[in-house]
């Protein structure tokens, strides 16, 4: 596959560029809504000293995001910010169960999130961020693969940090073994559509964006595999249907009425 | 930095000295400058006073990071997101760091952090006045990061010298982050001072809302105020060296002139500075009201410490996985 | 104590940090973790969020025997008659080899010697 070294050259060719922004949406969605739902524990986690390592994960990934907006921006998608506020649930990419609310409540009023479910779902998606990214090193659209080996230089920290929660908990009481194993059986019903490329899957392979999906697939469960040792046994399903086709869950919209609430409010205004 | 409350049930043991010799030389030691370290040998209304001068502190922090968190996920940037991401984890961060040091003061009681955060939920234990208030806007983000910060700073910065040495090496951390802190807070109000009419509209009304808030953060300027303060005590073991009412000039000196030159009014018509007297002249704040809020009914006290109960008890489950012998080494 | 269950989740680790290659290793401050895993994942965040740091190590509170107060107050203090550990205590050689018209071997100059022409 040529390399295609700036957004300039992308533009020539309509079908790379359609194929190349649906992947670069998918990572910047994923890194956002994630990033967002971290943003609302802040202050509520289980311990306080953890409370700030979390946060910093949270920005992080915040930054990855930014990153991959900016790519997106550099394409002609518009500028970032409005990338990131104003787009419509329908055209947004990410996965649907790294929408999903941390728990009952919300962060303003009762908030009963649950540190079970923030553990499964940042490991599970953390250990997918790193095979992902690693794929995409190797990308043909070169600024993209630039991104991806900068990510991946403080990533490693996030999934190790995740790793530890998982391994210890899994490793403690009756309680939390069965809390953590409730929501692995829950993500396993959930995370199929991370894993895919929705619509553009065969061009996205096709162009030497990525492996193909299959590949990555078969990757992230390896890698899984080696913190957990019982998976579980069902296929990963699609509950509610797929992100990356711009399906997505009333969850969503609360997470955009929140994160756009004061972007919204005043749309001449610079922030 | 919020020592003129009372709380709790320490006894007055101001004026019994256990032990004359131990307490002249612990005396000669402060009054040389030198630091005193948590196995130290110190009076007991010091190490009383610090405990709960520390540890309210502390709580603050904590508590602190709630009003502004209410914004976070709602900034209205990425930029915005991370910097207030960036400030709210160092509210958290600072509330880690002043809690140990409350830690260490309290092990000859056998007590813990899940004492200091079960004394707080109780309401034992009190955080401090501006803590209690709503935050109604984003421009309340700003006015938190700007004016209340930087009242913070000026109260902080007064016992960068403190006796406690572990105090003062937390202190010395925070106010390094402080800095941050401040130009955070100033850049979003500089946005909105500099924005459409609806955010200098914001602006506006969230620094009258404040105004009185800011102006009790630092204390009465006598115990007859409010019928108690544990100023004296704490300058006299020089942990702090100014008092109330001089910080509180000291945070009108520095920030009335910026108030004013972004076009902004304070709700109060006869604020002006005394130039004979070298001094700001300012309407007195209802001292009844603040006694109120600190004895937690202020205006979001109930519904601040709910959201720390339910992030306690719906937690705790975690903390007693962990504690289980059986895990890590 | 707090609820006893929950107690031994507050384990007290002290946090020690490098900067650089050539840095020692500083202390930094201490934390509360249920483990040592936990201490070190939590450390970096917790007290170098604005600064470089290329190693960090946590100990358990309990495993450093530190001086106690009254150590500190005894041990610590000498009396200022060392001279003969110092090059202060040598101070007159300067004179001796300048009527040699030799150069003093000092700090400065054995510190020099890093490189060494190659043959």
């Amino acid at each position: 596959m040529t390399e295609v070294l700036t957004a300039e050259e992308a533009k020539k060719d309509a079908a790379y560029l359609t194929a190349l922004k649906e992947l670069i949406y998918q990572l910047a969605d994923d890194d956002f809504l994630i990033s967002f739902r971290g943003s609302e524990w802040l202050g509520l986690a289980p311990h306080i000293e953890e409370d700030v390592a979390f946060s910093s994960i949270t920005q992080n990934t915040m930054g990855h995001a930014f990153m991959f907006y900016q790519l997106l921006e550099d394409l002609g998608e518009g500028e970032i910010d409005m990338l990131a506020h104003e787009r419509h649930p329908s055209v947004r990419r990410n996965g649907i169960y790294l929408e999903k609310k941390n728990g009952e409540g919300n962060y303003l009023e009762e908030p009963y999130y649950d540190w079970a479910l923030t553990v499964v779902r940042n490991f599970l998606y953390e250990t997918f961020k790193k095979v992902k990214l690693e794929a995409i090193t190797k990308s043909s659209y070169k600024p993209l693969a630039n991104i991806a080996g900068k990510v991946l230089m403080e990533q490693p920290y996030h999934l190790a940090h995740w790793k530890i929660w998982m391994k210890q908990l899994l490793n403690s009481t009756e309680e939390a073994r069965e809390r953590i194993e409730a929501r692995l059986n829950e993500a396993w019903e959930e995370f199929g559509d991370v894993l895919e490329y929705g619509t553009q899957a065969t061009e996205i392979e096709h162009f030497g964006l990525i492996i193909g999906e299959d590949e990555l697939k078969e990757r992230w469960i390896n890698e899984v595999s080696k913190t957990i040792e019982n998976l579980p046994s069902t296929p990963i399903g699609k509950k509610y249907g797929s992100g990356r086709e711009g399906e997505h869950t009333e969850d969503l919209d609360q997470a955009l009425n929140t994160l756009s609430e004061v972007y919204m409010s005043d749309k001449e205004a610079i922030w | 930095m919020y020592n003129y409350l009372e709380y709790g049930s320490s006894g007055d043991s101001r004026g019994v000295v256990e032990d004359q010799e131990k307490y002249d030389q612990f005396m000669a030691r402060i009054e040389a400058g030198e630091k005193i370290e948590a196995d130290d040998w110190m009076p007991e209304d010091y190490r009383q006073g610090l405990i709960k001068l520390i540890s309210m502190h502390g709580i603050s922090e904590i508590m602190g990071a709630l009003p502004e968190k209410e914004w976070t996920p709602k900034a209205p940037t990425l930029k915005r997101k991370l910097g207030i991401m960036a400030k709210v984890q160092d509210e958290m961060g600072h509330g880690q760091l002043l809690l140990r040091v409350a830690e260490d003061l309290m092990k000859p009681y056998g007590k813990d952090r899940g004492d200091i955060i079960e004394d707080m939920l109780s309401g034992d234990l009190k955080f401090h006045n501006v803590f209690h208030m709503p935050t109604k806007t984003w421009a309340d983000a700003g006015m938190v990061g700007w004016l209340v910060d930087g009242a913070a700073i000026i109260s902080q910065t007064n016992m960068l010298d403190a006796s406690y040495g572990p105090y003062q090496r937390a202190l010395q951390r925070i106010c390094q982050e402080e800095v941050f802190h401040a130009q955070h807070g100033e850049a979003i109000i500089m946005a909105l001072a500099e924005g459409t009419d609806y955010q200098r509209e914001i602006l506006q009304e969230s620094l009258n809302r404040w105004w009185p808030s800011l102006l009790m953060f630092f204390g009465p300027a006598s115990a007859e105020t409010t019928g108690s303060s544990k100023q004296d005590i704490m300058i006299k073991y020089k942990i702090r060296k100014s008092s109330n009412e001089e910080l509180r000039q000291a945070f009108l000196d520095k920030y009335l002139p910026r108030v004013f030159s972004l076009d902004l009014t304070v709700p109060d018509e006869t604020v002006h500075y005394d130039e004979e007297k070298e001094q700001w002249v300012y309407q007195q704040p209802d001292w009844n009201e603040f006694k109120q809020i600190i004895k937690n009914k202020g205006p979001r006290s109930k519904e601040r410490l709910r959201l720390r109960e339910i992030a306690y008890e719906n937690n705790r489950w975690v903390r007693q996985a962990l504690a289980a012998d059986k895990v890590g080494s | 104590m707090g609820t006893s269950q929950e107690s031994n989740f507050y384990q007290e680790y002290e946090v020690f940090s490098k900067k650089s290659v050539k840095a020692p290793i500083q202390h930094q401050f201490s934390l509360l973790a249920p483990n040592e895993e936990m201490a070190l994942s939590m450390a970096v965040e917790n007290f170098m969020r604005r600064e470089d740091v290329l190693d960090v190590w946590v100990v358990k509170s309990s495993n450093v025997r530190r001086m106690t107060s009254e150590e500190r107050s005894n041990w610590t203090k000498r009396l200022d008659n060392k001279d003969y550990r110092r090059t202060k205590g040598y101070g007159y050689l300067r004179q001796k080899w300048k009527e040699k018209e030799q150069g003093m071997l000092d700090e400065k100059e054995i510190l020099s010697w890093k490189e060494v022409k190659k043959k």
